[in-house]
């Protein structure tokens, strides 16, 4: 027994000393950074002079802020985008990679991989160009098509320009969530699949029926991921819009930038920052809960 | 989180780069990035080092636009450098406010070093009497055209605002896009509302509520300009989509031939250096709007860097005598030949180093002009730059009634 507890104790120690550079790091780039912008959105700060307290003053303005919350708004619509087009769309492909044309599966996945292996710095000036209304592809196909009717200033009219950010986004991290599903779908015995060709399953009912059930861990976790990257989004908007015309594209993220460093309103960019950060956990946890939910039921369908 | 970890960073960098003894200085500028910026100050440094063996600096450069974000952080970090770069107007008035720039009203006006500097760009870098950093160059905003495609065309330049108007319905009859502009980042469109603002109310809206004066406002007139703006973009005078095109990308569409002319400072110039052959860049003045009670020569001129002193340096000698050779004529002259922009310093854009166009911008246009007033989104606290950038981009695309963006200017500038 004393022999036991020495060894866990023994092995705890271990443990701390492997695990604290770990927390070191964690400690000085996470919990400090983050108890700090919950203290610095307390002032008003430009920077410069000397911070002014303000109590919950930043937080009563961010309340009040109509472009904070159509932002916050465009953040949302981001991530259920990001559910369809990311998500279900590389879930269909992966689908189709495996058990449709598991010959060619690996050269598409390569092909899918390449947007995100791209800085999306690079991703954002290539569609800039893309979308130039003079000389870029996106005009020039719709003439070719005999669609010219459709060209538009697509980054820069406020109608199209955040549905236009979308596309890009949606484009750039597809390739992600199709390479985790193709693992995911491969994982599905090929058993449960033989049994429905026999009851003359077709591939959209063994689709629907056997893997989307049989992969909902991985679309939980998927769907997770790309809400969270949706809710901090930045750099694409700030490439390719800069959150213009007039706010007509803005998301959280570039609205926080342009306080921060482009007004020198520090306190309230920290505000606006730490508002983020509790809506993002928040909303990912209501999201995992009810998938949840959804993955028990279907669980229980099938 | 971003925000808190840039700022770190900065501040790591402001610690690592702080040690600062006697007979040292520390030097920062935003010199890097363009090759004219890098030639023109490996010049000043080499020429200063060889001048003055005693003074070692230790220089740190960032490209511009990371710059202004470095150099904020350091000052708010309490560990500035000793001498460095920095915009005029609300940028530099930040630092003004929290007492960390040191005046230079005493050296300046030891040896006619004062006089040295046209005082129009002296006054953009004064506040409250008291002069806080030294201008180095001056941007002038004019319309740009391809002289040979005007001769071709028969166009003329136009000497009014009707004129204007009656030449850009022209050019877009033959399919073309009459003026150039890519607002992306909002800076290129404010050149057509200070312009109209500047015609129909007068030079120095802006700088009055900056100074402070009560009676300090942007007037009917801007509603007036707005208007005229918002018309300008329903017309459809500007290229598709400019308010998603990059500043470079309304470039590519004049110096191709696609657009006619272009409202730009006179960084133009060296932008237009790769143009097509047969393209001969010429300029004119902002034309006359009638009825306008504001002196119709004025031009909208601004300095657009400049260099200071921390009230922290321990140095302030060997400050001052960097500060004094870098505006030298010798040292700015060779500015003017670099990077063909006019400097501050008197009689140092010659004709030889600025070449002929900006020789005569120079020698004519500012000369003859009653006033130069300075850009408004630099001159602006920039919280109220901000608003005032979304609110051009938003009266551009019709999205915000003329009346309610210059209110929401209006707003931002009485704001403190």
């Amino acid at each position: 027994m004393s022999a036991d507890t020495s060894f866990a104790k023994r092995s705890n120690r271990a443990a701390i000393l492997f695990l604290s550079p770990a927390l070191l790091f964690v400690f000085a780039f996470v919990a400090y950074p983050v108890a700090y912008a919950g203290w610095l959105s307390l002032f008003r700060w430009d920077g410069a002079s000397m911070p002014v307290f303000l109590g919950a003053g930043n937080f009563v303005r961010l309340a009040g802020d109509a472009i904070f919350w159509q932002a916050l708004i465009r953040n949302i619509l981001v991530a259920l985008s990001a559910i369809v087009l990311q998500v279900f769309l590389a879930l269909a492909i992966a689908y189709c990679l495996v058990r449709i044309v598991p010959a060619f599966s690996r050269i598409f996945l390569f092909f899918y991989l390449v947007p995100v292996m791209v800085s999306e710095i690079c991703i954002g000036l290539l569609w800039r160009f893309m979308y130039n209304p003079y000389f870029g592809l996106v005009n020039a196909g719709l003439s070719a098509i005999g669609l010219g009717g459709l060209k538009r200033g697509w980054l820069g009219e406020s109608e199209t320009a955040f549905t236009a950010v979308v596309v890009v986004m949606s484009f750039t991290y597809l390739g992600l969530y199709v390479l985790l599903f193709v693992a995911a779908v491969r994982n599905v015995p090929e058993s449960v699949y033989e049994a429905a060709e026999i009851d003359g399953a077709g591939d959209f009912r063994k689709f629907f029926s056997i893997t989307v059930p049989m992969v909902w861990d991985a679309v939980r976790a998927n769907s997770l991921l790309a809400i969270i990257g949706s809710l901090k989004t930045f750099s694409l908007v700030f490439v390719l819009t800069n959150g213009g015309p007039n706010h007509a594209s803005e998301v959280v993220s570039t609205y926080l930038y342009k306080m921060g460093f482009g007004s020198f309103e520090m306190g309230y960019a920290a505000a606006i920052g730490f508002a983020q950060m509790v809506l993002t956990a928040l909303g990912a946890w209501i999201a995992f809960r009810y998938m949840k939910r959804i993955g028990a039921g279907a669980g229980a369908w099938s | 989180m971003r925000l808190k970890r840039l700022l770190i960073a900065g501040a790591a960098a402001a610690l690592a780069a702080m040690p600062a003894s006697a007979g040292e200085l520390s030097f920062w500028h935003a010199y890097a990035g363009q090759q004219d910026k890098v030639e023109f100050i490996d010049f000043a440094l080499g020429e200063f080092a060889k001048a003055h063996p005693e003074v070692k600096l230790e220089v740190v450069a960032a490209e511009q636009s990371a710059y202004k974000t470095k150099l904020n952080t350091a000052m708010a970090s309490g560990n500035p450098p000793d001498v460095f770069y920095t915009l005029p107007g609300g940028f530099l008035n930040a630092f003004v406010k929290g007492g960390q720039m040191y005046a230079l009203d005493e050296e300046l006006a030891r040896d006619g070093w004062r006089d040295s500097f046209l005082e129009s760009a002296v006054s953009q870098t004064s506040k409250d009497g008291h002069t806080y950093a030294v201008p180095v160059d001056v941007d002038s905003v004019v319309f740009w055209y391809d002289k040979a495609r005007f001769a071709e065309n028969g166009w003329t330049v136009p000497k009014t605002y009707e004129e204007l108007l009656a030449l850009a319905e022209k050019v877009k009859g033959e399919g073309l896009v009459p003026f150039s502009l890519g607002n992306k980042d909002s800076w290129p469109a404010t050149f057509w509302f200070q312009y109209l603002e500047m015609r129909l109310k007068g030079s120095g809206v802006v700088s009055a509520f900056v100074n402070g004066d009560p009676d300090a406002t942007l007037g009917a007139e801007a509603t007036k300009a707005m208007e005229k703006l918002a018309e300008l973009a329903k017309q459809e005078y500007f290229p598709i989509g400019f308010n998603g095109m990059s500043d470079q990308e309304a470039n590519m569409l004049f110096l191709n031939g696609q657009a006619a002319m272009m409202l730009n400072g006179t960084w133009q110039i060296g932008a237009s250096a790769d143009a097509p052959e047969g393209f001969e860049l010429g300029y004119f003045a902002f034309p006359a709007v009638a009825g306008g009670a504001g002196d119709q020569s004025d031009v909208l001129a601004g300095v657009a860097a400049s260099f200071g002193v921390s009230q922290k340096a321990e140095n302030k000698a060997d400050a001052v005598t960097l500060l004094k050779f870098l505006t030298s004529r010798e040292v700015m002259t060779k500015y003017v030949e670099l990077r063909k922009t006019m400097v501050t310093v008197k009689d140092a854009t010659t004709e030889t180093a600025a070449g002929p166009v900006l020789y005569d911008i120079s020698n004519k246009l500012m000369k003859a002009a009653g006033h130069l007033d300075p850009f408004y989104d630099t001159a602006m606290p920039p919280a109220a730059t901000n608003i005032y950038y979304t609110s051009l981009q938003g009266v551009l695309d019709g999205s915000l009634p003329p009346a309610d963006a210059a209110k929401r200017i209006e707003d931002a500038l009485r704001a403190k």
